[in-house]
């Protein structure tokens, strides 16, 4: 099972998560920039953070044999902070960034004024980009924040292939699919979806245009959800290939419209690697020695 | 380094880019490449006058043939006759290296004679001898030598025993001083190659103190090699380099342009393995119009220096450079103008890319970020460098021809911010790019030691390799011990060889210590840097 999670916070995971990522086929995610668990103050700290992102969390999953990349925004709820909003100024110089493959997380949180002008802006960044956006749903009044959201997605001209509408569940999954948005799906230990909820709407809406992601970060999440949802799927009647169009094709064809997916096998990571056997240095990873580093 | 900002004579352009060490002393670590002219070549001048014309021309150094106008090294006064030419240089900013090849210096009847492989040896070592003791009291850390030719019906093998007790008899003098021996391969003479000299080097124990100059005009004539490949072929043997064109089979010192010699690769292969001292003109036949000449080979060193690093020269052929507009020069391109793996497409985007950034400076912000995704991300040594650590990657080379694109006026403008807002592979291609277009040290050294605090291997490659002999000696030691600790290869610190000194093995041998004591495995890197013989230099 090869899996693309589109939607995890590894800045947040230690090493052990990406050695079982990778275990479990994990070799390609995206890490969209959202908030910490401590609120920002100063728009320095959202750029060490996108620099982050583009650097040294990509080194990090390489010597993993994963594949990084990122999706870079103003996340919803700091909209609200006007010592954050500046920050929209920089981004354009990070969406310009190879590996950066869409704008997001935007969306609504509390669906204030400020939310719907900070998401209506970046919206236009996203086609002035010619990129995709992940599109966050909020977790009060989902319903009716998610119907709101596709009203701003539809304002804004977006073509909606190129939307994904994050952190569906049963009551919002239909008009989303109705929308022509691309239909996140994040599945968790407690909260939001579960595996087995998620093949049961597989099964009622079909595979296309879904996507399904662990969304782990600071808080209980699971890295492994991606791999759980792809058992239960083919413990529940669906084919290897359905799993794989899930798992990695659709987030392929989503991600990939922005042109700057990089999916070539890591060096070390390859059975090409063994030839390098014999010589340490020229082993690709050598996670010994970098996990020493780190510290 | 831009073509229009010319000096006050309005003949040579400024090379302030080119010249970033500080002129008064002659140790401290410069970027890039460091031009001198020998006063071999200025053999109708008093040696005060060619010191000035040499330094004002813009070079950084002398290669001084001892002579009997020239420092007459039997000279009674010869005492206060240096002191007075080491107060000249300095005052002139100019670093020196010590030559011996003087024609009728020993003997008013033979030319070059005695040699280290006639009858009368014992003259020639007396006079090397006396060489190296000059060589000290002036400061120059290098003193250059030839063999020899053989002498008609010599013994080649008993002629070899005797060169080489002779160079066993000045090690010493050298050793004490603190001054290297260049073994000079010179066509015609029983050291006629670098590989002959490489052989006596080894016959003597490879002693530390002895080093090789090499005189690329030479390779052209006698090697079976170019001159790059001698070049990277002697690495961290190279003391003392000269510089001159020459033809296939011809020992003739031409001025550049003349021969054969593909200039720009040989900058580029200097560059490449860190050679830290003079490269020098040597052309001793054009004494006539000494300055003319000095001018014109500047002129000519200067245009090779900007054109390897200039992406615009490079034709779809395969990165061979096109001659120059007034036909002088026929440059290819090294290390910068021919990545390997770049493809049609790729070659095409960063033609217009470069041209974009010469019309229009800003352009470097949004090309510089595309790169990888236009001209690809490979290794551009893939069988023995597949993570590009030593040499790089496609898109490192295609963004350091980029910035070889800015004037300096822009190439100190964007820089700071292309590194700042770069993500790895853009802060990557910066760091590379430092040494070959000559960024500032004042511009340069901070984002080094970004990077060097860093844990990205890539980054920290990067970043130990020709620019960082900027770095001050602690933080270039630590720089080498934390690629030993987290795995890059030492090949990726340029010039490590030159540079290791005793503080670098202690804490080396203290990481190994440590190491053993934790039951780990000593790196191979570390073993090596530890082993190597140029211990103590």
């Amino acid at each position: 099972m090869r899996i693309f999670d589109p939607h995890i916070h590894m800045t947040s995971r230690t090493t052990d998560d990406y050695q079982a990522m990778h275990a479990a086929g994990v070799r390609a995610l995206v890490e969209p920039a959202f908030w910490l668990g401590q609120p920002r103050t100063t728009v320095g700290s959202f750029t060490d953070y996108f620099d982050g992102l583009i650097g040294w969390e990509r080194f990090r999953a390489a010597q993993f044999g994963i594949r990084h990349h990122c999706t870079i925004a103003l996340n919803p709820k700091e909209a609200n902070d006007p010592r954050c909003v500046e920050v929209l100024d920089v981004l354009p110089r990070y969406l310009a960034k190879d590996g950066v493959v869409a704008v997001g997380e935007v969306g609504y949180d509390s669906m204030t004024p400020a939310e719907d002008e900070v998401f209506a802006r970046q919206l236009q960044l996203a086609i002035e980009h010619r990129l995709p956006v992940l599109v966050h749903t909020p977790h009060r009044d989902k319903a009716n924040g998610t119907t709101r959201t596709l009203d701003v997605v539809r304002e804004s001209g977006i073509d909606p292939a190129l939307v994904v509408v994050d952190h569906l569940n049963e009551v919002t999954v239909g008009m989303v699919a109705d929308s022509g948005c691309w239909m996140g799906f994040s599945i968790y230990p407690d909260t939001k979806m579960d595996e087995h909820r998620m093949v049961a709407i597989l099964r009622e809406h079909g595979t296309a245009r879904v996507l399904v992601n662990s969304a782990a970060d600071w808080g209980r999440s699971d890295p492994l959800k991606t791999a759980k949802t792809g058992r239960a799927m083919l413990d529940g009647g669906f084919t290897e290939a359905q799993v794989d169009a899930v798992l990695w094709a659709n987030p392929v064809g989503f991600y990939g419209q922005s042109g700057r997916l990089n999916l070539d096998e890591l060096p070390g990571f390859t059975g090409a690697a063994e030839t390098f056997s014999g010589n340490s240095v020229l082993r690709g990873a050598r996670p010994d020695v970098v996990l020493e580093a780190e510290r | 380094m831009s073509p229009g900002s010319g000096s006050a004579d309005g003949v040579l352009p400024d090379l302030s880019g080119l010249r970033l060490g500080s002129a008064d002393d002659a140790v401290s670590p410069h970027v890039g490449l460091r031009f001198g002219y020998g006063t071999n070549g200025f053999a109708n001048h008093r040696l005060d006058d060619a010191l000035a014309v040499i330094a004002d021309l813009g070079y950084d150094g002398v290669a001084l043939t001892l002579d009997h106008h020239h420092l007459d090294p039997f000279a009674p006064d010869l005492a206060a006759q240096v002191d007075r030419v080491r107060g000249r240089l300095g005052a002139l900013g100019l670093d020196v290296v010590v030559e011996t090849g003087a024609r009728y210096l020993l003997d008013p009847r033979t030319k070059h004679h005695p040699t280290l492989v006639s009858a009368d040896v014992a003259r020639r070592v007396d006079f090397l001898r006396r060489a190296v003791r000059i060589a000290a009291d002036l400061g120059a850390r290098c003193v250059s030598f030839w063999s020899g030719v053989l002498p008609a019906g010599a013994d080649p093998a008993a002629a070899w025993v005797q060169l080489r007790a002779a160079v066993a008899e000045v090690l010493p003098d050298a050793e004490d001083r603190g001054v290297v021996l260049g073994l000079e391969p010179e066509p015609g003479h029983l050291v006629q190659r670098l590989a002959d000299a490489l052989a006596l080097r080894r016959d003597l124990g490879s002693p530390a103190a002895l080093g090789v100059t090499l005189d690329v005009g030479h390779c052209v004539a006698v090697e079976p090699v170019d001159a790059a490949a001698c070049i990277r072929e002697a690495a961290e043997l190279l003391v003392n380099v000269q510089l001159d064109d020459m033809l296939p089979g011809v020992h003739e010192h031409l001025e550049f342009g003349e021969g054969e010699l593909d200039l720009g690769a040989t900058l580029a292969a200097l560059t490449d393995v860190g050679y830290p001292g003079l490269a020098a003109v040597e052309l001793p036949r054009h004494s006539h119009a000494a300055p003319d000449v000095a001018a014109r080979s500047r002129t000519a060193l200067q245009r090779a220096v900007r054109m390897f690093a200039a992406p615009g020269r490079v034709s779809a052929a395969g990165g061979r450079v096109l001659a120059d507009s007034d036909g002088v020069l026929a440059v290819s391109g090294g290390m910068l103008a021919d990545p390997a793996g770049l493809d049609d497409p790729g070659r095409a985007w960063l033609d217009r890319g470069a041209a974009a950034v010469r019309d229009e400076p800003a352009a470097i912000r949004t090309l510089f970020p595309a790169a990888g995704r236009e001209v690809g991300r490979a290794p551009t040594h893939p069988e023995t460098d597949p993570q590009g650590l030593v040499h790089g990657t496609v898109d490192d080379a295609a963004r350091v021809r980029l910035l070889g694109a800015l004037d300096p006026d822009a190439l100190a403008a964007e820089v700071p911010d292309l590194y700042r807002y770069g993500d790895d592979a853009e802060k990557r291609g910066v760091l590379r790019g430092l040494a070959p277009t000559g960024v500032p040290a004042g511009i340069g050294v901070p984002l080094v030691q970004d990077a060097l605090r860093a844990n990205d291997i890539r980054l920290v490659a990067a970043a130990m390799g020709p620019y960082a002999t900027n770095l001050d000696d602690h933080s270039w030691r630590h720089g080498v011990l934390k690629c030993l600790f987290v795995g890059v290869p030492l090949d990726a610190v340029a010039g490590w060889r030159h540079r290791a000194d005793p503080e670098l093995r202690r804490m080396v041998a203290d990481y190994a210590a440590e190491r053993t004591a934790a039951g780990r495995e000593v790196p191979a890197d570390a073993r090596r840097l530890l082993a190597d013989p140029q211990e103590g230099a």
